[in-house]
């Protein structure tokens, strides 16, 4: 659009025009009669004069121009009230409101800078002062929890571990995981500092949809905080294992005991002698395996073999069990004896360092175990497995699969010690890291970090499955955005009708659906605050200063004054009545 | 006549003075008998506090001047001479006379009208005050009694209420009337207690009795005891079960109305006390007494015994045992306290003396004894022992039995006889011969000879003789003659009769008898095998030097003839042999010497044709199978935990699958819950109401769900198959990842 005059009532232009030149008819039709006298030309023009400021007045013209208007304070929870005290005192009269959340500021209208105050807007109110300079000028410390990180998903046996950090903690208070009933699991002293990050973990002992409780009590037990913890626990599946070994040794008899008694699918072989086997098939396992195919591998989830049998693999064998690994994620553990730490780098994918250190301490009590005097080296590919940080195993993935070991020396005698549980431990550590994973057609996650009622609640979905539709429980189907990238990644947005446990399904498919947690509005506030925070951080800066390139290059249509048209009216209407007095 | 009526005044005023002592006591007696609520203690009351009254009050000491005096001060008209009615007229004056007959005259009317200063209306108001404090007392008294056991009394209650929510078409049935009667085992000497809290602890063994009545029409009654199932027997509209109480646990009641719904009451405890064994104690003596052969060989037993329901029987059971090593013998006896132990008390103390000389104890005898105690518990008693003490002898000399002092290993046997004893045996035997009947001595007599056979090839093993040994232990020949005994017509084993089947290895049965192979592999077997580089010439043996070996030759042939002579029944005639064979044994033993055993392992013989052929054509594989139930524990309970969270989030009603399912979670948690009743009672009920439909609340759900989560352990450690997702960025990574290695 050119720079010129815009009639902000366009739509009564013709309508204006008219009247007008139908006023000026009657007009000239009156005064015909003295079309021979001088003064009749003198009073068309008056009356043409009076008539167009008629029109303009209702027409409204208007031009562009820079609009430099006022600076406004919008206030957020939190805000600083010295802060707006001083910026009060530099701004005189200076315009304040105060925001709240989903409802448009009227303040906007009519200025054009803002100084925001307090934890900030909610990311869904950006698009307000999306042509507004904005100096964001935060809020005081927070304190309380600022940050709850945990595993929302685990399967039953597994321990739900939450990393949380309390800012200004007061010394003599106490931090309380609490499960969905509240008894207590674990608890954490407060120590007087500015922030502290504190570790809690449980195991949940059933299975389903439970609300877990961060409580803050002081040191007379009284409850000052509580926050939920939403977690969902899984049923595991067992496993289907295959053990191969060239001779009986106690390690693996005891490990095989194990695993068969926890109901895992075992097919054991242990070579007799040359061509010769003993097959025991524990819960169900079937069939004999000679050499390793690919068809024979495939619905394993773990292999197990000693290091003689490894080695010993024929070339087809080994390669069907590296693509099996790579293709279907097997898992292969190698049992180690002395000859694994010799082999080269041809035959094993391991490398070791002598250290020399032959015991290791584990557990609490603390019980030492033997141990082969070698350390894993240290490259990208090696992944470490802890147990009370100290590496016990290793594994390298292998695309899907991934192969381990451990370094771990007859294990058993754990057994015959009487420490049935440590034992479990171990194992059950290196074998879940090592085992395939089930795959699931479907993953989700949650990009609202804290869903909040009728508040937009952003998910992301992966999936391999085409044609994808997410319902709600409501059975409203949802509308994905794919990803430009990656053609399996797709973003929705819903907004939550309840509190508590609400749940997406990806509707043509009859996978289980997925829950996600909404959160009550006075529910982690002080982490809802912080992320807030963080967010306005991000879209404002943190300068307290105002853009001014932006205030300057903003133009706004402004209607002229109507006065002046106002005046012509007047002063023509003034000569239409005073003309005929002077004339007589 | 003046006289008497003074006197009957006096009466009246000592009579009033004892009505009010009288009521005094019968205040007081009121008031410690409302307060003790004891007849008894009411009476001792009245009757002290009457003693004292009576003593304070002295009704006794009102004397006819006491009267006169007072009728002088209170009657105008005695003109202060009532003193002269009881003065005798022969004594007076005339005008002492004259006053007399006009007092008594004027007395006459008035004087019974008097009455004698009393305090009657003062005591009869304390007596009330007293009576009223006694009931205050008691009411006082009561209401704190109840607050105290007020809780108490509205647990003794049982409760049903409807398992399902009601149509409420029929009334519901009401318990009317609850009985419990626990009858003790009639040993314990306790009564019967009737109750109707149905929270029972009884000892083991009581018969346990409920009666319940209902109002309305109700079926099924049934008493669930953990599980268990167990019907009413409706006898006169009454509801009766009775049960013998034997273990502990948990149970409820519920029943069907007409409608068929269901009701089901609380759960309620059902303790079992054991019947605690006596407790023994011997006091004041040491674990060991020595004595000297010519000290005072007595003894003081003192025993303390106790026990919680009464003691049925108590004695000493002493063992005597004479001699050592081999020849040991052990004589038993019981001895009887010499006080009669009265039955049934619960605690008593008993002195024995001891005196070792009366249990014939010679020096080197040892005596162990203890005090064993039975309580009177039916059916089988529970028995207890003391600590065993022992007394010795002392005895003069000590001698040491060695068969082989010459052997590096001690191979005497267990089972055998020497040689001298066989000789006290032989001794003994014609000793007795006059005094047995000829099937026992003839019975004794082959046993002898099975005893001489036995040493005989004892000692033949010492010179090799292997074959021997063999052939006479004769088990196979034995084993079968056995077995064809009942087909084989007429040749039955002679010594069958006298023998009970002695003459075989297997003797004391110790040994489980196999079939015939195993019989015959185990025979191979010598047991010296291992320590014996055997020859098969018994000459060869290098167990003894030549002489030796000639010595004992001829000591194994004169045992043949004594065994011979035993076997014939002739044990006078063999009785030289066995002499003859002691000697040389002994002179064999006494050539001592040192001999170092030699120990060697032969390995079997190789089979050169096949070694290192590597043919393994004949192995297969071998395979196994097995399968096992993988239960995870508390698999129940942690499911319903659960389903109650579901319950909770109100994503589904209460249906029939989860009643099935909190029963067998109450089930799981039973188990655990004989072993500590209180930590789980709590949850227990908890469970078990929600069988009710009025509890079916979410305030409920969470309550057990949080006693449930409180009470259950973690979860063992498993390993689990995961889920995972991979996405092609994911993917596309690890394979890079794998090239670039």
């Amino acid at each position: 659009m050119n720079d010129g005059v815009v009639f902000l009532n366009q739509n009564l232009f013709w309508p204006v025009i008219i009247v007008g030149l139908v006023l000026m008819a009657v007009f000239v039709w009156k005064e015909w009669s003295q079309r021979a006298e001088g003064r009749f030309w003198l009073k068309l023009v008056a009356a043409f004069l009076a008539i167009v400021s008629l029109m303009l007045i209702v027409l409204k013209p208007s031009t562009y121009q820079d609009s430099v208007r006022g600076k406004g304070i919008v206030l957020t929870d939190g805000y600083r009230s010295s802060q707006l005290d001083s910026l009060k005192s530099i701004y005189k009269r200076i315009k304040t409101e105060e925001y709240s959340k989903g409802r448009t500021l009227s303040l906007l209208t009519e200025v054009d800078s803002i100084f925001l105050l307090g934890h900030g807007l909610e990311p869904f109110d950006f698009w307000q002062v999306e042509n507004k300079s904005v100096a964001f000028l935060g809020s005081d410390e927070m304190e309380g929890w600022i940050v709850i990180s945990r595993n929302n998903e685990m399967i039953l046996g597994e321990p739900l571990e939450i990393r949380a950090k309390y800012a200004k903690p007061k010394a003599g208070h106490w931090a309380i995981l609490a499960d969905n009933t509240e008894n207590p699991l674990d608890s954490v002293f407060f120590e007087e500092t500015n922030a502290q990050m504190v570790t809690l973990s449980a195991e949940p002992k059933a299975s389903g949809q439970f609300v877990y409780h961060l409580l803050e009590k002081n040191g007379d037990g009284e409850v000052l905080s509580n926050e939920p913890v939403p977690i969902q626990v899984k049923e595991g599946r067992p496993l289907k294992i295959l053990m191969v070994n060239t001779f009986p040794t106690f390690e693996t008899k005891y490990l095989k005991n194990f695993l068969t008694e926890k109901g895992h699918e075992v097919l054991a072989r242990i070579q007799l002698t040359k061509g010769k086997y003993k097959f025991e098939y524990f819960n169900g396992a079937s069939g004999t395996i000679y050499g390793f195919t690919s068809e024979n591998l495939k619905d394993y989830d773990l292999l197990i073999i000693d290091t003689d049998s490894y080695t010993s693999l024929g070339r087809a064998s080994k390669e069907a069990m590296e693509e099996i690994s790579a293709s279907e994620g097997l898992g292969i553990f190698i049992q180690a004896d002395e000859g694994l730490f010799r082999l080269s780098e041809r035959q094993s994918p391991f490398r070791f360092n002598r250290d020399y250190v032959t015991e290791i301490a584990l557990g609490q009590p603390v019980h030492t175990l033997p141990k082969y005097p070698y350390a894993f080296q240290q490259n990208l590919r090696t992944q470490e497995i802890l147990m009370d940080s100290v590496v016990v195993a290793a594994y390298l993935p292998i695309q899907k699969g991934k192969i381990g070991t451990t370094l771990l020396q007859n294990t058993y005698q754990l057994i015959l010690d009487g420490k049935e549980t440590l034992y479990a431990r171990i194992w059950t550590k290196i074998l879940n890291t090592i085992a395939r994973e089930q795959e699931t057609a479907v993953v989700w996650r949650s990009l609202t970090q804290i869903p909040k009622l009728d508040e937009p609640f952003e998910f992301e979905l992966q999936t391999l499955l085409t044609d994808v539709e997410v319902t709600t429980e409501e059975g409203a189907r949802i509308p994905l955005l794919q990803d430009i990238l990656i053609p399996g990644k797709f973003t929705g947005t819903v907004y939550p009708r309840k509190t508590g446990w609400n749940q997406l399904q990806v509707a043509n498919d009859s996978i289980s659906p997925w829950f996600y947690f909404v959160y009550d509005d006075g529910q982690l506030q002080n982490i809802h605050q912080s992320e807030l925070r963080n967010a306005n951080h991000q879209k404002f800066g943190s300068s307290s200063t105002f853009d001014d390139l932006k205030s300057v290059s903003k133009k706004e249509l402004q209607a002229i004054t109507p006065f002046w048209f106002y005046l012509i009216l007047l002063l023509s209407l003034g000569w239409l009545w005073l003309e005929p007095k002077l004339s007589s | 006549m003046g006289a008497a009526s003074i006197e009957r005044f006096q009466k009246r005023w000592q009579q009033s003075k004892y009505m009010e002592a009288l009521l005094y006591a019968i205040g007081f007696g009121g008031l410690v008998y409302l307060l003790t609520h004891h007849l008894i203690y009411g009476v001792i009351g009245f009757i002290v506090s009457a003693a004292i009254a009576v003593f304070v009050l002295r009704p006794w000491s009102i004397s006819q001047e006491n009267a006169v005096s007072y009728i002088d001060a209170h009657l105008p008209q005695a003109g202060f001479s009532s003193g002269l009615l009881l003065s005798p007229s022969n004594e007076l004056s005339d005008l002492s006379k004259l006053q007399q007959y006009r007092v008594a005259s004027q007395l006459e009317p008035i004087l019974s009208q008097l009455r004698p200063p009393q305090n009657l209306l003062k005591a009869t108001l304390i007596m009330f005050a007293l009576i009223l404090l006694g009931l205050a007392g008691r009411f006082v008294f009561s209401k704190v009694g109840n607050s105290l056991d007020g809780n108490k009394s509205t647990k003794e209650q049982i409760t049903f209420s409807p398992k399902d929510s009601l149509s409420t078409s029929i009334e519901i049935p009401e318990l009317t009337g609850t009985k419990i009667t626990v009858r003790y085992p009639s040993y314990t000497g306790k009564s019967a207690l009737n109750t109707s809290d149905p929270n029972i602890k009884a000892v083991q063994g009581s018969s346990i009795q409920w009666n319940l009545e209902f109002d309305g029409d109700v079926q099924g009654v049934q008493l669930d005891l953990m599980g268990e199932l167990i019907d009413f027997a409706k006898i006169d509209g009454l509801y009766r079960l009775t049960k013998n109480l034997q273990a502990s646990g948990f149970y409820s009641f519920t029943f069907k109305d007409s409608e068929g719904n269901n009701y089901v009451s609380d759960l309620y405890s059902l303790e079992m006390v054991k019947d605690e064994p006596p407790m023994v104690q011997i006091e004041g003596l040491d674990s060991y007494s020595y004595f000297e052969f010519d000290d005072d060989k007595r003894l003081m037993l003192n025993a303390n015994i106790s026990d919680d329901f009464g003691i049925d029987d108590a004695y000493i059971i002493a063992t005597v045992s004479k001699g050592s090593g081999e020849s040991v013998k052990f004589r038993e006896e019981t001895i009887r306290f010499t006080k009669t132990i009265p039955k049934g008390n619960k605690q008593m103390e008993l002195k024995q003396p001891l005196d070792l000389a009366a249990l014939k104890m010679d020096p080197g005898d040892e005596l162990y004894f203890y005090v064993e105690a039975l309580d009177q518990k039916i059916p089988s008693p529970n028995v207890a022992r003391s600590e065993t003490y022992f007394a010795v002898i002392r005895d003069t000399v000590t001698d040491m039995f060695a068969v082989e002092g010459n052997l590096g290993v001690d191979l005497m046997p267990d089972y055998f006889r020497s040689q001298r004893q066989l000789i006290i045996d032989t001794e003994k035997l014609i000793a007795d011969k006059p005094n047995i009947s000829e099937k026992d001595f003839k019975f004794r007599s082959n046993e002898l000879g099975f005893d001489q056979k036995q040493l005989r090839l004892k000692y033949g093993q010492f010179m090799g003789d292997e074959t021997e040994m063999q052939a006479a232990a004769g088990a196979v020949s034995h084993e079968q003659g056995e077995a064809e005994h009942g087909t084989e017509d007429g040749e039955e084993d002679l010594l069958d009769e006298y023998s009970h089947k002695h003459d075989s290895e297997n003797e004391h049965n110790l040994v489980e008898e196999h079939d015939h192979e195993n019989e015959r592999q185990e025979e191979d077997e010598d047991p010296l095998h291992d320590y014996l580089h055997n020859h098969s010439d018994p000459e060869e043996s290098t167990l003894f030097e030549k002489s030796l070996k000639a010595k004992l030759r001829d000591a194994l042939n004169i045992m043949w003839d004594a065994e011979l002579h035993l076997r014939l029944y002739e044990p006078e005639k063999s009785l030289p042999f066995q002499y003859d064979a002691l000697a040389i044994i002994q002179e064999i033993k006494n050539s001592a010497r040192i001999y170092v055993h030699r120990i060697g392992f032969d390995p079997p013989p190789i089979k050169e044709e096949n070694r290192l052929s590597g043919d393994v054509e004949d192995i297969t594989n071998y395979d196994k199978r097995q399968e096992f139930e993988y239960q995870k524990s508390f698999a129940s309970t942690r499911e319903a935990i659960s389903r109650l969270e579901a319950l909770i989030q109100d994503k589904k009603p209460f249906d029939a699958m989860d009643s099935a399912l909190f029963v067998d979670a109450g089930n799981e948690l039973a188990q655990k819950a004989i072993s500590q009743p209180l930590k789980y009672i709590k949850v227990l009920q908890g469970l078990r109401d929600l069988e009710k439909a009025a509890n079916r609340s979410k305030k409920n759900y969470m309550e057990v769900q949080k006693n449930l989560l409180s009470v259950l352990p973690q979860m063992e450690d498993v390993p689990m198959k995961r889920t995972r997702y991979d996405s092609e960025i994911n993917l596309l990574y690890l394979k890079e990842l794998g090239v670039y290695e």
